[in-house]
């Protein structure tokens, strides 16, 4: 096999969630002499793939998290050979979390591992996260970006607490605030006040890359 | 204007007769998950989170949405987590505003199905015996009002049990795995439902989240169909499945079932659609939108999407889901006002 294939191969396996492949492609690349790096590009370009195919509907969540599996798997075998740095391009800082009173973390893990794909810094609070949570990590690592989910209904007064909790702070110009999951909608996040609402991770992706110039 | 005279039949009549798609004097308002508000606490005296797990308290914020907004149903469990809690699971029960949630993100942290054994004394856990408490209480109470009991489908177990993230890679990698768990976890359900109708409820309302948010039409066929098939068979009670977000795709499986009634979410889109979809094979539920039209939206809003969903062919109009705990008695008044007048527009 040249090159070409174990970057072809490497990506269909994460499109298609083959967890076993992906790390014996990744395993059997190295030794041939591939870069690890361009098997990481390969690998991120099927994941840019199963976003598509989430947008979609071909695929859901299920299939999203076993392709994410089978690339964190051969990630593991290409860590020792990948000099971290220099494997792409680096975009900008997020600070992602869901917000207080919701424990769902599957919307924002894919989000972050989309993100994480396309060059981002990304600093996932994780979930059910108060707002003071959100102000002090901001005032640490000064993101470009910070990325609330909320699939609880119950949990939308949260979003609006974070941006009154930011604008007290003299922090609401410092960031661009996006929103997203399931209990959100346009019409809640132009009352909230926040900078954009994402339907989806792909399209939170897109407007992450916006914000930072491309 | 209609009048009470005008309505001849009970609320308990009205709503079984809709599950089961039966004749009624107008449409049944009610619904299939919780309807409780802090609104509702405050005038009962009954607040989360003491009413999710005591009798007394359950049925009386229950009650609530027979004396206070004049839904058809009275339904007692308020969260998805009664079982899971009394086969082990460790449950942060929230407060008046938020509802309860697993403590873990991997749910037991076991794997294997042999290491798993249901409790013998699964029916006598706090939990599930204050919710079979609280339905003896509310059949005592009600003759004449529906009670609906409530049991979490073997799929919603797995995502306690097992895990959202498990349950999910399994349905792709471990396939015959996650079926050997959701056949165990089938008999929770049925013999959880088995003792609900026991304890008097009239109706079971059984959740079961294979939605389209995380997983395909597919995956519902081949985990789930031949399961609920069997279930509606061995409970023999009406039966009322509950799918949140959009299930379009998956309705063509689901009427095939032989549930009696699906309580679906405004995610699906038009309820026009929905009954096409449907056909006469099963009744419909729902499907008013929850954050937009009933937390942030007026009466007006809340009747104009009720009678959108009665023209549409729903037989029991209420909202999509359990609904936030915000939400007013008024725009849910609204939803019963609507199924009163829509007789009206019939009979002109």
């Amino acid at each position: 096999m040249d090159e070409s294939e174990f970057l072809n191969k490497i990506r269909e396996a994460v499109v298609k969630g083959d967890i076993d492949g992906a790390r014996e492609i990744a395993g059997e690349a190295i030794k041939a002499g591939v870069p690890a790096l361009k098997l990481v590009n390969a690998m991120s370009s099927g994941m840019v793939e199963v976003g598509k195919l989430l947008e979609s509907r071909v695929y859901f969540v299920a299939e999203v998290l076993v392709s994410a599996e089978a690339m964190s798997q051969a990630l593991e075998v290409l860590k020792p050979y990948l000099s971290v740095e220099g494997t792409k391009k680096y975009r900008g800082r997020v600070v992602l979390g869901t917000v207080e009173g919701d424990i769902h973390d599957i919307g924002k893990s894919i989000v972050a591992t989309l993100l994480q794909t396309a060059g981002f810094e990304v600093v996932d609070l994780g979930v059910d996260v108060p707002a003071e949570r959100f102000i002090e990590k901001i005032r640490e690592a000064k993101p470009d970006i910070l990325g609330l989910s909320s699939l609880l209904t119950t949990s939308l007064p949260e979003i609006k607490k974070i941006v009154e909790k930011l604008k007290e702070e003299g922090l609401r110009d410092k960031v661009k605030v996006i929103v997203g999951g399931a209990a959100v909608t346009r019409e809640f996040a132009d009352e909230a006040g926040v900078d954009a609402y994402c339907l989806d991770a792909v399209e939170g992706v897109e407007i992450c890359k916006k914000y930072v110039g491309g | 204007m209609s009048s009470e005279a005008d309505e001849w039949m009970s609320p308990r009549k009205r709503f079984l007769s809709a599950v089961l798609g039966g004749r009624v004097d107008r449409p049944a308002a009610g619904s299939a998950t919780s309807v409780a508000t802090v609104e509702q606490m405050e005038q009962t005296g009954c607040f989360f989170p003491e009413a999710h797990y005591i009798p007394g308290k359950m049925a009386e914020l229950a009650s609530a949405a027979y004396e206070i907004i004049g839904f058809d149903c009275i339904m007692p469990y308020f969260s998805v987590w009664l079982e899971a809690a009394a086969l082990g699971c460790r449950v942060n029960w929230g407060d008046k505003y938020r509802m309860p949630d697993g403590v873990s993100r991997e749910g037991l942290g076991i794997t294997d199905p042999s290491q798993f054994r249901v409790p013998e004394d699964f029916l006598y856990k706090p939990t599930t015996s204050a919710l079979l408490e609280a339905i003896e209480i509310l059949r005592r109470r009600y003759p004449n009002v529906a009670i609906v009991g409530k049991t979490m489908g073997p799929w919603t177990l797995c995502l306690h049990i097992l895990g959202v993230k498990r349950t999910l890679i399994w349905s792709k990698i471990r396939k015959e795995l996650l079926k050997e768990w959701i056949k165990l976890l089938k008999e929770v359900s049925i013999e959880f439902a088995k003792a609900q109708v026991k304890a008097g409820a009239d109706a079971i309302c059984w959740p079961d989240h294979a939605t389209g948010d995380l997983v395909s039409a597919e995956t519902y066929r081949e985990f789930l169909l031949e399961v609920h098939r069997e279930a509606v068979r061995r409970v023999g009670a009406p039966l009322i499945l509950h799918i949140c977000g959009d299930t379009v795709d998956r309705l063509p499986y689901i009427r095939e079932t032989g549930f009696d009634c699906f309580h679906f979410d405004s995610k699906c889109g038009d309820p026009l659609k929905v009954r096409v979809i449907a056909g006469d094979r099963i009744s419909l539920m729902g499907n008013i939108n929850n954050p937009k039209t009933l937390l942030y939206g007026k009466p007006e809003d809340v009747m104009r999407e009720a009678e959108h969903a009665l023209e549409a062919g729903v037989n029991i109009v209420g909202p999509e889901c359990a609904i936030p705990t915000r939400v007013t008695n008024e725009n849910l008044k609204a939803i019963v006002k609507a199924a009163k007048q829509f007789r009206n527009k019939l009979s002109r």
